[in-house]
């Protein structure tokens, strides 16, 4: 094999990783503050994925300039999901919380089959095409634009969190949640905050990706696992695990798609999985 | 009179982020005896309590049981040596009755649940909790949550019990309850480490006691010394009550 | 002499809660044949399969509360080592059907051994990621498997050695005879130290651990031998429907639907399942009559709506009211045989 098409795959892989960590955030994010494992979350980032195919197709709106109304829309969608949906279970057992967020799961994979068909989707964009050649590396910009898209909101979630009011308090609740609300922080308006944001930032991924990603109705089962993967191997709760095991496994599910074939990526992720349970269970940052 | 050394603590530390919760801990406990624990919120007892029954994993130091190596063991495999213990914040089987919980407790030395249903319904008379046998754990009041956890404890047949802030809470009647239960308990042969903020029971049950103070041994010895240790009397009230 | 007729009185009476349960075996003995056609007779067999793999699925989930939705592993494991095996070698699928068990039983070691590491959701979202990595393996490696196309059991007719039959009746019995066993199964484990281990660990794995249970050694114990369960029943729905694909039966929608069987009728119970599968069956039969099939996506989208219903509603299942209705029902029946004067 030819270096340039294993360095070709170590591009792709790397650039995938942003989305994959801006997936993996949204999911801690819901975690961290609500307390609960979202296996919808996929879902979430096919919304996004759907909603900025329509806009394009009914409306011509690019992709980028569509993200001001994709991530407004389902921050709306996931305050309402925690509402109505995970409200009432917060205080259930565990069982509770997987089977709604799973049950979530397959009702909006399948009104998005029933209303949209299974039918791939994509879109045409004119940069869609567009590309840098290296050498024999070929880096497709789309990919690239997402990449600094998801850093971009990385950045901005960070600052939101680290200097606003708000995302402070939203880390309190996440801290300890009795003694923020002895601080006078809401913590059910955090939850609905919490939730809103994990949505629109997967609603963002989805939209970031569709320039050059199939939509389906399936497609955030992949997401959701990966993302799962990404928050393990990260070693729950810590940022920087997460941001390298996004890269970890960014590069391998590239390369396992290179080396093992297309349909065998997320096989290969959850051989990183399998890996790092049995090597190290508390994960990259975790103490062994 | 030969006194065997049944569990012995070597230089045991460890540490969670940047705090040292215990600092090279060493002592013994001889078989039949009742040892107390005692030492200001946040001294390590609670700690030490996980970290001799394999909760979490020592950066150093040795805990042998019965003159076997113990370290690190898993929680269960611990309890199988004889090694038992309650916890601080009980932990009762919410949904199941009492006498269900016991039974979880017995089936460790008599694997068949007739047998151990046996086991469990002795131990519930001794503990004093026969009445509400077919409660559901979880509606017990507290006290009778901390008595679950004794029996529980004391059905698994262990040489040596941990009892950990077992009479937190509990009223003045209460009290000399908990300490006679616990005398009897000697008297049956077992070995008991007591950790306690209630200072009259610690006091009158304990044969030695071990005082910590920020995860490290301040004083070992008789109740009545231990008191008038000045290093002691510091840890809890503060320099200026030193007695010069 | 007084004693004498007191203790020839004592000797006979037919109480209720004795002659109900007769009544109803019987009553499933002749079942098959009271029923007009084919189709209904193919909706009991179906309940059997579900009462069969939702009681496997509820020994390690419904007991001890981890939650797996990644047993279709198990189930596409037996079915399709045993179909291989019947197709390639012509061996009889009564002899298959425990290779196809032990099959799903040595998945389960390492199964268990990866997903025990993780607790509560995650524990989940492992078996779901691990069935759907085993999904894409069999879709991948066509040469053995058909890929998409999946395997067929060559239809050979009248052939009861090689577990095929004209009329859906044998199935039944065989179904019946299967899911019974596994309700047997269960009852057995529930008596047994292990099933009350199981139940300690749901309640909290901490206190059950300082007791002395080994957690991970009962969890993989009840997993193998859920697992091992829910191979035969794989073995046998191939044999029954003649056809298996990656997608069915390794899918997640199968892996809800079992759990969703037990979780209705009532975890940690006996026979939860056995009611979940009739309510489920029920179900299922309704909305596949009333859609007619016409709209993809619909089906599964009421599956996922009666999964969060039931989560909202019910989330102990209707076993309680179940065993209420019951109670209350044979209170207002006679006893028959002499009682004492």
């Amino acid at each position: 094999m030819e270096l340039s098409t294993f360095l070709q795959a170590l591009i792709t892989g790397i650039l995938m990783a942003g989305i994959y960590a801006l997936v993996a955030t949204g999911l801690t994010l819901i975690f961290g503050v609500v307390r609960i494992v979202n296996f919808a979350h996929g879902e979430f980032v096919m919304l996004g994925m759907y909603v900025t195919f329509w806009l394009w197709k009914l409306w011509g709106l690019d992709p980028y300039v569509s993200l001001l109304i994709t991530m407004p829309l389902l921050f709306c969608f996931g305050v309402l999901i925690q509402r109505f949906l995970f409200q009432p279970i917060l205080r259930a057992p565990d069982l509770a919380q997987i089977f709604m967020t799973v049950g979530l799961s397959v009702i909006l994979m399948n009104v998005a089959l029933f209303l949209f068909t299974a039918d791939f989707r994509s879109v045409k964009v004119p940069y869609g095409e567009w590309a840098w050649r290296l050498g024999g590396v070929t880096v497709l910009l789309p990919r690239l634009f997402a990449f600094l898209g998801a850093l971009l909101l990385a950045g901005v979630l960070t600052l939101f969190l680290t200097k606003t009011d708000i995302g402070k308090a939203l880390r309190a609740v996440a801290q300890d949640r009795e003694v923020s609300m002895l601080l006078g922080i809401n913590p059910n308006r955090m939850y609905l905050l919490a939730v809103g944001l994990g949505a629109a930032l997967a609603g963002a991924a989805g939209g970031l990706i569709v320039p050059f990603f199939y939509v389906f109705p399936t497609v955030g089962v992949v997401f959701v696992l990966i993302a799962f993967v990404v928050v393990i191997l990260g070693t729950l709760g810590s940022v920087q695990g997460a941001l390298l095991a996004s890269l970890i496994v960014g590069v391998a599910e590239s390369l396992g798609i290179l080396f093992a074939g297309s349909d065998l990526g997320l096989v290969v992720v959850f051989g990183i999985l399998v890996a790092s349970l049995i090597f190290r269970p508390s994960g990259l940052m975790g103490s062994r | 009179m030969s006194r065997n050394v049944l569990l012995e603590v070597e230089g045991l530390s460890k540490h969670f982020g940047g705090v040292q919760a215990v600092r090279d801990l060493s002592f013994q406990v001889q078989a039949g005896e009742i040892l107390g624990v005692i030492g200001p919120n946040g001294s390590g007892k609670t700690t030490t309590f996980h970290l001799i029954t394999g909760f979490h994993r020592p950066d150093r130091g040795h805990v042998r049981f019965n003159g076997e190596e113990i370290t690190g063991l898993p929680p269960h495999a611990v309890c199988a040596r004889g090694l038992c213990r309650t916890f601080q914040v009980a932990k009762p089987f919410p949904d199941i009755s009492v006498r269900r919980n016991v039974l979880m407790g017995a089936l460790l030395r008599r694997p068949d649940p007739t047998d151990a249903a046996g086991r469990a319904d002795e131990v519930l008379r001794r503990v004093g909790l026969e009445s509400r046998a077919d409660m559901a754990a979880g509606s017990l009041t507290t006290i009778d949550q901390r008595r679950l956890e004794v029996a529980r404890a004391l059905a698994t047949e262990p040489k040596l019990l941990l009892l950990d802030e077992t009479m937190a809470g509990l009223n003045a009647t209460e009290v000399v309850e908990a300490i006679k239960l616990i005398s009897t308990l000697r008297e049956q042969g077992l070995t008991v480490i007591v950790v306690e903020h209630v200072m009259r029971a610690v006091m009158s049950l304990s044969d030695r006691l071990v005082v910590l103070d920020q995860g490290a041994r301040i004083a070992e010895g008789a109740p009545k010394e231990v008191v008038e240790n000045p290093r002691v009397i510091e840890a809890y009230l503060g320099k200026e009550y030193r007695r010069a | 002499m007084p004693a004498q007729i007191e203790a020839r009185s004592a000797s006979f009476r037919l109480t209720p809660d004795r002659y109900v349960p007769a009544l109803f075996l019987a009553f499933l003995l002749v079942l098959p044949y009271l029923l007009p056609n084919p189709f209904y007779v193919h909706i009991v067999v179906m309940m059997a399969i579900y009462v069969m793999l939702g009681g496997a699925w509820n020994i390690l989930s419904g007991y001890a509360g981890q939650l797996s939705l990644g047993h279709a592993a198990f189930f596409g494991t037996g079915a399709y080592v045993s179909t291989l095996l019947v197709n390639h070698y012509g061996i009889s699928p009564w002899i298959t059907l425990w290779f196809g068990g032990a099959a799903a039983l040595a998945l389960s070691l390492p199964i268990g051994f990866i997903c025990f590491r993780l607790q509560g959701p995650y524990f989940t979202i492992a078996t779901i990621g691990l069935a759907e990595a085993l999904r894409l393996l069999v879709l991948h490696f066509r040469e053995i498997t058909n890929g998409a196309q999946g395997l067929t059991v060559p239809f050979k007719g009248n052939a009861p050695w090689l577990l095929q039959f004209d009329s859906k009746m044998p199935y039944y019995y065989i179904a019946l005879a299967l899911a019974a066993g596994v309700l047997l199964v269960t009852w057995r484990m529930e008596r047994s130290r292990l099933g009350h281990y199981l139940v300690a660990i749901g309640q909290n794995q901490d206190a059950a651990e300082a007791l002395g249970i080994d957690s991970t050694r009962a969890k993989a114990r009840a997993l193998m031998l859920s697992a091992f369960l829910m191979g035969l029943g794989g073995v046998f729905y191939a044999q029954y429907t003649y056809v298996i694909d990656p997608d069915g039966a390794f899918g997640l929608g199968l892996s809800i639907q079992v759990a969703l069987v037990a979780i209705v009728g009532g975890v940690g119970t006996i026979l939860g399942p056995a009611i979940g599968a009739v309510i489920l069956e029920f179900f299922i039969q309704s909305t596949q009559i009333l859609l007619a099939g016409q709209y993809a996506g619909l089906e599964l989208m009421v599956y996922g709506g009666l999964l969060v219903a039931v989560i909202l509603w019910r989330p102990r299942g209707v076993y309680s009211w179940f065993e209420r209705m019951y109670t209350r029902i044979l209170s207002w029946l006679p006893s028959f045989g002499r009682t004492r004067a």
